[in-house]
Order: C-alpha cells, then sequence, then structure tokens
C-alpha cells in the first residue's frame, strides 16, 4: 500500500508541497527553540555537577549587597563540618555590556583553590593559575573564542564604580596563562583571576562576593548548610539541593513558554494536513467508493489515508528538523556563545511529535473516507 | 457446489425508498436465476429498477426483503464487515464511467483489485499482464487513463473486474459513453469471456446490445416483465 500512499502524495505536488512545508516549520521552531532550551538544561546540569559537593554561602542582604570578606570565610571555615571553604569575588567582565544569560564573567579565585573549583576540568593550552600570579587569566572555552584569545595574549577588563552621580570605569590588561575546555558550564563564560588581584582592581579591600565551603566526608550538606546560616552571622546559604531547586523551577518556565509556542507552530502546520486531506478525500470520494466496490476493507481506505497524512508529518519532520538543525550549527559555530544544543531526547520528540501530527491530522479525514457508502459514493460526480 | 446449480439465485427481491414521507417501490418480488457460463442482459426503461436490482447483487444496497444468493451463500444475509471479502472474490463490476483510479497506470488499476484480496505481489502482476494481454492491451499497460480512449478504459475495467476469479460480472451501462464501433468490441468481448465460461450480467437501455446477448429481462415498474432467451 505504501507506493499508493506515495503516488497520492506526488500527485498533487503544490498542495503536499505546501503542507509538507507547513509542518517543515512547525518542527523547525520546536528544534530551535528545544535546542536553546536543551542547552540552558544542559548548561545548567552541568554547572551543578561541577559545584555539586559545595555549599554556597552569600551575603544575607543579596549577591551585590556585600558584606562577605576574609574573616566571614574564617568563620565558616570554622563550623564542625566544613573541611575547607574559600572566598570567591565574581564580577562582570564588561559592566558597560551586559551580555544575554548575565554575560562574561571575571571570577576571583585563590589561586590554590583552582583545582577543586574547576574540578577535572582541562585545558587546551596553557597551565592554571598557580600561587603568586600577578594580573593573569585563565579563561573559558566561550571567552577565547569571542575575543580570539591564545596563551600570552593580554585581555581588557573593566571595572565600573559608581561614586555620587558619576562612574569611573577603570582598565587594565591581564595575561592569558591557560585557556580552559569547553564544559557546557558557566565556567565557559568565566575569567578566572587571582582573588588577590580582583579585590586589589575592584577596590574591595578583602571582601568577596561568595564563599564556597566543602563539608567534610559524610557530612549531609543539607544540614550543614543550615549550621553554617546559624553559627554565621548576616549570611545566607544554598545547599546544593536548594540552588538546584530554585534554578529547576526557572528552567520548567522557560522550558514551557518556548516549547509551547513550538508546539503552537506545528499544531497550526497540523491544522494544514487536514485541510489537504479533507479536500483530498472529498476529490476521491468516487475513487474510495470504487475501492470499497472492488473490495477494500475499511481498515485499507483507513491506512491509506492515515498513511498519506502521516507520511506528510514524517517527510515535514524530516525536513524541519535538518533545516532546524543546519540553523543551529550555523549560529552555534558563528556566535561567541553555544545557545543550542540538539539532544537525541529533542530529536525524538520533534520526530514523533511530527508523526503523530500528521496521524492525529488525517484522522478526521480518514474516518470519513472509511465510512462512505461504496454506492453512494459511485453516484458522487 | 454442484455445477447444475445456479451461480446467482435472486428470490422474491424487493427494494422500498423513502421519498420524503412518499415510499417508492423500486422492486417488487424479483425473482430469477443465472447460471454458469450465461451472457444476460437486464433491460428496461430508466426508472424500471435495473439499477437498483444490480445494487443489491452487488452488495453495494441492502434489500427491503428478499434474497440474493451467489455460489449457494446468501449475501444478503452476510454482516457489513463481510461485505467486502464477496465483493472481492464474488463479483466483478464494471461500470458506465469505466471508474479507473486516475493515478495509476492500467497495469496498477487492474493491480489494485487482487490487492485488495491479499494477493502476493508476482502473481498479482503476473495475473494482470496475462489479463491486459487478453483485453488487447499488451502495449498499453504503462499508460495512465487520461491517456487511453474509452474503450481501452473500458477494457482496463473488465480485466480489473476478472482479476479475481468472480462467481459473476455485473456490468452497468459498459458501453454507455462509447461510440457504437467501440461498443460492438466491448460486446464482443464479453461474449467471448462467457464462452469461456465467465457468467456476465449486463445491465443497459441499449437494445442493440441487449440483442447480442443470449437471454434478456426486461424490467418495468420494478418488476421482471418478460425473461426471454433468444
Amino acid at each position: 500500500m505504501f507506493d499508493l500512499i506515495l503516488k497520492n502524495i506526488t500527485h498533487r505536488k503544490l498542495r503536499s508541497g505546501l503542507t509538507v512545508f507547513g509542518i517543515a516549520l512547525g518542527i523547525f521552531a520546536v528544534i530551535v527553540m528545544g535546542s536553546m532550551s536543551e542547552n540552558f538544561n544542559l548548561t545548567f546540569d552541568k554547572s551543578i555537577s561541577l559545584t555539586a559537593d559545595k555549599i554556597r554561602v552569600m551575603p544575607e542582604s543579596g549577591f551585590l549587597g556585600g558584606g562577605l570578606t576574609e574573616s566571614t570565610v574564617r568563620e565558616v571555615k570554622r563550623v564542625a563540618g566544613v573541611s575547607d571553604a574559600y572566598g570567591l569575588l565574581q564580577a562582570s567582565l564588561d559592566p558597560e555590556n551586559l551580555g544575554f544569560g548575565g554575560g562574561n564573567v571575571v571570577i576571583g579565585i585563590p589561586p590554590e583553590k583552582t583545582q577543586i573549583t574547576l574540578k577535572d576540568t582541562k585545558l587546551t593550552g596553557g597551565r592554571y593559575l598557580v600561587t603568586g600570579d600577578g594580573y593573569r587569566a585563565v579563561v573559558g572555552s566561550s571567552i577565547a573564542r569571542e575575543f580570539k584569545l591564545k596563551v600570552g595574549d593580554e585581555l581588557e577588563i573593566k571595572s565600573k564604580k559608581v561614586q555620587r552621580a558619576a562612574s569611573i570605569t577603570h582598565t587594565r590588561n591581564f595575561t592569558v596563562v591557560g585557556i580552559m575546555e569547553y564544559t557546557g558550564s558557566f565556567f565557559d563564560s568565566g575569567v578566572i583571576v587571582p582573588l588577590d588581584r580582583a579585590q586589589k582592581f575592584y577596590e574591595l579591600g578583602n571582601g568577596v562576593t561568595m564563599i564556597l565551603a566543602v563539608p567534610e566526608p559524610n557530612t549531609d550538606p543539607e544540614d550543614l548548610s543550615k549550621r553554617i546560616e546559624l553559627n554565621v552571622e548576616k549570611v545566607k546559604t544554598f545547599s546544593p539541593e536548594q540552588l538546584r531547586k530554585q534554578i529547576e523551577q526557572a528552567l520548567i518556565i522557560f522550558s514551557l513558554v518556548t516549547i509551547s509556542a513550538a508546539a503552537l507552530a506545528a499544531i497550526i502546520g497540523g491544522l494544514s494536513v487536514t485541510n489537504t486531506m479533507l479536500m483530498s478525500v472529498s476529490e476521491r470520494t468516487k475513487e474510495f467508493g470504487l475501492m470499497k466496490a472492488l473490495g477494500a476493507e475499511t481498515k485499507d481506505i483507513l491506512f491509506m489515508t492515515v498513511g498519506e497524512a502521516a507520511l506528510m508529518g514524517v517527510i515535514g519532520g524530516i525536513i524541519g528538523i535538518a533545516g532546524g538543525a543546519a540553523l543551529v550549527y550555523y549560529m552555534n559555530s558563528n556566535f561567541a556563545v553555544v545557545l543550542f544544543v540538539i539532544t537525541p531526547r529533542l530529536l525524538a520528540i520533534a520526530m514523533s511529535f511530527a508523526t503523530l501530527l500528521g496521524i492525529v491530522s488525517g484522522t478526521y479525514p480518514a474516518y470519513r473516507a472509511a465510512k462512505m457508502s461504496p454506492m453512494e459514493a459511485l453516484r458522487y460526480e | 457446489m454442484n455445477e447444475s446449480e445456479p451461480v446467482l439465485r435472486v428470490r422474491n427481491l424487493s427494494k422500498t425508498y423513502m421519498q420524503g414521507k412518499i415510499p417508492v417501490h423500486a422492486l417488487t418480488d424479483v425473482s430469477f436465476d443465472v447460471k454458469k457460463g450465461e451472457f444476460i442482459s437486464i433491460v428496461g426503461p430508466s426508472g424500471s429498477g435495473k439499477s437498483t436490482l444490480l445494487s443489491m447483487m452487488g452488495l453495494l444496497d441492502k434489500p427491503t426483503s428478499g434474497s440474493v444468493f451467489i455460489d449457494g451463500m446468501e449475501v444478503t444475509k452476510v454482516k457489513e464487515g463481510d461485505a467486502p471479502k464477496i465483493r472481492r472474490e464474488k463479483i466483478g463490476f464494471v461500470f458506465q464511467r469505466f471508474n479507473l483510479i486516475p493515478t495509476l497506470t492500467a497495469l496498477e488499476n487492474v493491480d489494485i483489485a487482487m490487492r485488495f484480496a491479499r494477493v502476493s505481489k508476482h502473481i498479482r502482476k503476473e495475473r494482470a499482464i496475462e489479463l491486459l494481454a487478453q483485453m488487447g492491451l499488451g502495449g498499453r499497460m504503462k499508460h495512465k487513463p487520461s491517456e487511453l480512449s474509452g474503450g481501452e478504459q473500458q477494457r482496463v475495467a473488465i480485466a480489473r473486474a476478472m482479476a479475481n476469479h468472480p462467481a459473476i460480472i455485473l456490468a452497468d451501462e459498459p458501453t454507455g459513453e462509447v461510440d457504437t464501433k467501440t461498443r460492438d468490441m466491448i460486446v464482443a468481448l464479453l461474449k467471448e469471456l462467457c464462452e469461456k465460461g465467465q457468467t456476465i450480467l449486463v445491465v443497459t437501455h441499449d437494445m442493440d446490445v441487449a440483442e447480442k446477448t443470449l437471454r434478456r429481462i426486461t424490467m418495468r415498474d420494478g418488476r421482471i416483465a418478460s425473461d426471454t432467451q433468444q
């Protein structure tokens, strides 16, 4: 029967073509939007897994409220169950141009803690920071690509300080000593510099923006996180679990918005299949009547019409996926940040969605075709 | 089946339509037998009930009362779901407007009837080629209906009707859309098939066609007015 289905589709080239194109557009949207959402999910997962074993300690008054200093770090370290704690300083790489998704960040880390923070992230060139490094930096893969950096190059970092109504911008060149491999986490957009130099450059004294606390083995991070809040004044902690929950919620909303926009596009494509199939069925009323007179069973007619709609869905799906993948590939390789990831899961969703769309859209027209009385259909002009 | 037993038996067949609230008696108490290899025509003016009779025999419509037996089986009693099987195994249709599928070639149009009967691809092709060759269409197999003349299209339709070795071929005005020369050729072809043992029933209003059949049933006002052997 497959050859008959194919014949019917190719018989009305323009009409079938437009229908397939409608589905392809919908699936294209599913792929582009979906891969963006997948990228956010994966980045989040990898970022979490890099810091999953550590508790984040933030100032009570919020991320930018300040108030954390080296002495807070020492207090955190003294809490029972904390094996190590160290401060981090996070600032925007270019405060005048905040990019999409938070943009590039400068992360001040005590050089000896770089390995603990980044775990087994490898370098594609150069070396990690060492104690005693001056204005040196290890950059993430996206940064290296955006600024076309090689080991030994200089990278300009800006700081912006608001004083009364005016703001003063300082700039300073840091020498790139190492480039990290692609991790898929926020470290790809990070410039890692020695903490003491960052504090000096940003004129923060011994202030830090965040403290990472490493729990001792066999210590429950949830309990420890509460214990830190009780023992250290004016801090708020995020255990890995809390952090995960918080970000997950935001991601779910983001996914819902993108996926439903894409699904809407695909459903409109589905309606065009229904329309085409209804037209095609009513044009072929006599043909279906004839087939029944020749002894075709209801299931034969159903198979032919649903099959035709499903095949248009499948072809539309393949074209949509190919188009979406091409755009995603182009965007990823021509823009500084990787914004899209096409996962096997996304491909499976897109393909089954396209097929299902075809089948569902073809069901009603097929039912109409199959229910036709052969005599009435044969008399139909 | 006994050789002498009729291929088709029609018993007390009646059909009443409701036209609004008025009952229309399209067919009243029609009975007759058709033996294997008979070439029989049913004639009568329009509205005499001949097309209605054909629909009942072809399981395209249900009678109000009475029975139709094909090969000894009472086909008017079968369930809706079994009708397709009987249509494809026992009956071959030939229509006035040929009713070929426009997107398919002559070969595929014959092939499709066997497809519904779940005949294997290899046998289907062999049989379709053989039938078309028998109809004198050996060189036209790859042509679509739009590329064939009326006579050629009707010959494809006859080949299609023959495909599943039906007990009976029911032809509804098979010469209604062709010129007289083609008409004579088609009638000669049907007659030849009968001589080889195929049972054929032709519904027509064309007396020239009816005269060439060996038996003629004349219908009037839903009843058999005469049944003559020629």
